[in-house]
């Protein structure tokens, strides 16, 4: 039999491959594929395992994934106020020595699988987070319980050891409420690895709007509407969490319609978001608090030892313009953060730390007043010391790196020399744990709420890496802890903040702003810039056209 | 031969050995695995304790690795520092992952850098091979990141303009990918665009070593014999030339496979695929020995595997070759 000419073989191989790739791209749909009512978020971290509370689970896409199965007897608003979500009203305090609290749960609050959730449930977690075989996370407030006792299925009392004014915190993190029906008995280090099921019946149970139905490990986290969830009924019958840890993947996710909802880490490249029709963009002050941390300890710099160093230091940086710098295109409206505690959105607000702006001439005043002299080289030297130190923050992090590159120039130009010490993150914290620096940049994740600040500005707290220690603050936030009047509360909070605002063991810079970006036709979505983060009211949400 | 590769297979013992010691030492040696949960000011000492009491952080490095040596040989490598998960479990995940992809990406640029190394061999000089030649070198020269970002940029404005969705730009698969043929579709639709950035690479190696081949080839006595004998220029090319030309090619190829196993990790991390690429990054970040020796076993044996069947399919290749 003849062969085909070669040229005519060719063509034909041609022609098949081209039919099978049209053929492949005609397959392809101009919209991902998929059931109605379903939003896909693009999640930036995967959660390293499912169970929130245990420390090797803890991040915050957990608490804002699976943690949506799991709320707790209060939720944080965006404002920062907690409000009741499973309670029934507000913890009643029916003595204050001992400091007693009585709970009420909501009497239609029920689990996924039928079961009510009750008070067995509460003191089911309070003794699981206890537990010191569990390797969880924080015990924040539980260890403060004295006793737990239950009134009836849906009512039970908490004596406390001594008052505890941030007790709205306690059984209201990643994972609220655990299911005692369904754990009890189990090793709570390795039950829920993998999924969040009963392994009673080996099927997922769940106490919020929606339940796990499918966990591909890598890849996706799909949460579908709870059928016995007891409060507001969710417009959308499906979450998927498509984890996508690249942010410039994300974004271009976003853009070409592969994911419906983003919520990543500012990054300079999100501002193209902003200028595509059919997305929205929401910005708003989040709960990463950046600041400097001037470590006055033995492996600090001399001088930084010195409040007035500290102070001339302070208004030798222009924080206004560091901010203006970062986040001109991403939230325009940013201004530096002037308190240690409390944040620019929440209503116990102060400006402790706004005296603090950039002046060159009270830099001179401060230095000349002290014996400081500036050199050929423009940067001053005191007692023979010059005043060239290290300042230094997790490398990679780009934001930072360039917060830090603004604030060198600026404090050259007020005779200080600042050189930067970058270094990845896993050799910047155990320096700056080891109290082996000269000047941090890094962010605590703040609540809105003073407990804990006692451990970070407190003599001898455990986080205390900056060596500070004043007796006065010390006791002002010890009592602020303890301190159940608001109003009181916070005087004593903003009496600490004013006297570190003068002594400066710590200038904060600014509050890490949100960035939330949803097509527009998405209703509900609201973002929560603490950390309950944006699917706080996944029950709310509904595409465009959907009612419930 | 078969003396051959059991003699290979038997050197590579002490050689896997020595790597899983050095890279253990390197990294457990890199800072504290704790650190980040240290940073916490939550985190209990008491769950930071039971930590380090699970996985000797406290012992000396060698009692460290005796521990590792025994998980690995009787449980499977163990778990991760701080999760109670099988590490097993996640590299039986993420190895077929990363295989499609590598052999996607393999397959297209064998196929299209041997069909384009030989065009250019048999048209040596023409405007087919300056061009071809330009863009093996700028292939050769192009970052992988660069390439993996303006290829999502260019399919996502694509589906932009005309909405017309061809590939996607990150993840393995779709919501809703469903089963059979409709699934194979999607997943080729996630992993086109992976493939074609690492394809570019391997395929501009391929056509400039299946060129030289070639040229070395076609220009020897015995294809000017066949010529002599009166057989078609195309015959003589394919059957005589271009098998003999393919030997190095073949050989390359399979390196490449073994290495590319460890996972193309920018790649894969780009385009946010679940392979062994963001498994040994994230672990290695997290400073989790447990994981990068498992990775670091299971690589190195890939790339021991492949070097060997390189060697056997060289021989079978080329009939000169004998061991000894």
């Amino acid at each position: 039999m003849q062969r085909a000419p070669a040229r005519r073989r060719y063509t034909v191989l041609a022609l098949v491959i081209g039919v099978t790739a049209v053929a492949l791209g005609g397959l392809a749909s101009s919209t991902p594929a998929a059931a109605p009512a379903t939003i896909v978020f693009g999640a930036e971290q995967e959660p390293p395992c499912l169970n929130g509370v245990l420390a090797g689970c803890n991040n915050t896409w957990t608490s804002w994934t699976v943690g949506i199965a799991f709320p707790g007897a209060y939720r944080q608003k965006p404002d920062f106020t907690w409000e009741p979500y499973m309670l029934d009203g507000e913890a009643k305090i029916t003595s204050r020595n001992p400091f007693t609290l009585l709970y009420k749960i909501k009497q239609n609050a029920v689990w996924s699988d039928g079961r009510p959730i009750t008070s067995d449930d509460f003191i089911f977690t309070a003794t699981t987070t206890l537990n010191p075989r569990n390797d969880v996370a924080a015990r924040t407030g539980f260890d403060q319980m004295k006793r737990l006792v239950k009134v009836n299925a849906k009512t039970f009392r908490v004596v406390f050891k001594q008052p505890f004014a941030a007790y709205k915190q306690i059984w209201s993190g990643a994972f609220g409420v655990l299911p005692k029906h369904a754990l009890q008995g189990r090793d709570f280090n390795t039950v829920w690895n993998t999924n969040v099921n009963n392994p009673n019946n080996g099927r997922a149970i769940s106490g919020g709007p929606f339940i796990v139905s499918d966990y591909q490990r890598g890849q996706s986290l799909t949460m579908v509407r709870n059928p016995r969830w007891w409060g507001k009924r969710p417009a959308v019958d499906r979450i998927v969490f498509r984890f996508i840890t690249n942010t410039d993947s994300e974004i271009q996710a976003m853009r070409g319609g592969e994911v419906d909802a983003i919520y990543p880490q500012p990054q300079l490249q999100l501002s193209s978001l902003s200028r595509q029709s059919g997305l929205k963009v929401e910005s708003n002050l989040g709960s990463n608090l950046e600041h400097l941390d001037f470590n006055t300890g033995p492996r600090g710099f001399s001088l930084a030892r010195a409040p007035w160093f500290r102070q001339a230091l302070a208004y030798a940086i222009d924080r206004e313009a560091v901010v203006r710098q970062l986040f001109r295109t991403l939230n325009p409206s940013l201004r530096p953060l002037q308190n240690l505690t409390y944040v620019n959105n929440q209503k116990e607000y102060a400006p402790s730390f706004s005296r603090y702006t950039f002046n060159r001439g009270r830099v001179d005043s401060i230095m000349r007043a002290h014996g400081c002299s500036k050199g050929g080289d423009g940067i001053y030297s005191c007692g023979g010391v010059k005043a060239s130190l290290r300042i230094g923050t997790t490398a990679g992090n780009r934001l930072r790196e360039l917060s830090l590159e603004i604030i060198q120039a600026q404090a050259k130009t007020a005779g200080i020399d600042l050189r930067i010490d970058n270094s990845p993150s896993r050799i910047f914290f155990p320096a700056v744990s080891d109290e082996n620096y000269h000047i941090a940049l890094f962010a605590w994740v703040g609540t809105g709420d003073p407990v804990g600040q006692v451990d970070i500005y407190g003599c001898g707290g455990g986080s205390n890496w900056k060596a500070y220690c004043s007796r006065k603050v010390t006791n002002l936030l010890r009592q602020s802890d303890a301190e159940l009047d608001p109003a009181k509360r916070r005087s004593l909070v903003l009496q600490a903040d004013r006297i570190m605002a003068t002594n400066l063991p710590t200038l904060p810079l600014y509050q890490k702003p949100t960035y939330f970006v949803y097509k527009s036709k998405l209703r509900g979505m609201k973002d929560n810039p603490t950390s309950a983060g944006p699917t706080w009211n996944v029950e709310d949400w509904r595409l465009g056209g959907v009612t419930n | 031969m078969l003396t051959f590769i059991l003699r290979r297979l038997l050197y590579s013992i002490p050689v896997l050995i020595a790597a899983s010691f050095l890279i253990f030492v390197s990294v457990s040696a890199a800072g504290d695995p704790l650190s980040t949960l240290k940073q916490n000011p939550l985190v209990s000492e008491q769950t930071l304790k039971n930590i380090s009491e699970k996985k000797h952080l406290d012992e000396p490095l060698l009692i460290r690795y005796g521990y590792w040596v025994q998980e690995a040989v009787t449980d499977k490598f163990g778990t991760p520092l701080l999760v109670e998960e099988p590490i097993w479990n996640d590299l039986k995940r993420v190895i077929p992952h990363t295989l499609q992809l590598v052999l996607l990406a393999e397959s297209f640029a064998i196929f299209f850098g041997i069909l384009i190394g030989v065009y250019s061999a048999i048209r040596q000089y023409s405007f087919f091979d300056y061009t071809t030649t330009t863009l093996s070198f700028l292939g050769f020269a192009m970052p992988v990141f660069w390439l993996a970002l303006m290829l999502q940029i260019l399919f996502t404005n694509i589906a932009l303009k005309w909405d017309v969705r061809i590939f996607y730009t990150s993840g393995l698969s779709s919501t809703d990918a469903g089963s059979g043929f409709g699934f194979v579709v999607d997943r080729l639709q996630h992993l086109a665009i992976p493939a074609m950035t690492i394809a570019v690479v391997s395929m501009a190696q391929y056509s400039r070593y299946m060129r030289a081949a070639m040229l070395e080839v076609i220009n020897s006595d015995y294809v000017r014999a066949a010529r002599a004998k009166g057989l078609t220029e195309t015959r003589v090319t394919m059957k005589h030339a271009f098998r003999n030309a393919l030997i190095p090619v073949v050989t390359i190829s399979a390196l490449n496979f073994g290495v590319l196993i460890g996972g193309a990790v920018i790649t894969e991390s780009i385009f946010g695929l679940d392979g062994m690429g963001p498994y040994f990054l994230n672990n290695l970040l997290s400073q989790d020995a447990y994981p990068v020796m498992a990775w670091l076993m299971v690589v190195a044996t890939m790339v021991v595997a492949f070097n060997l069947i390189a060697d056997v399919v060289y021989a079978k290749l080329d009939p000169r070759i004998r061991f000894e």
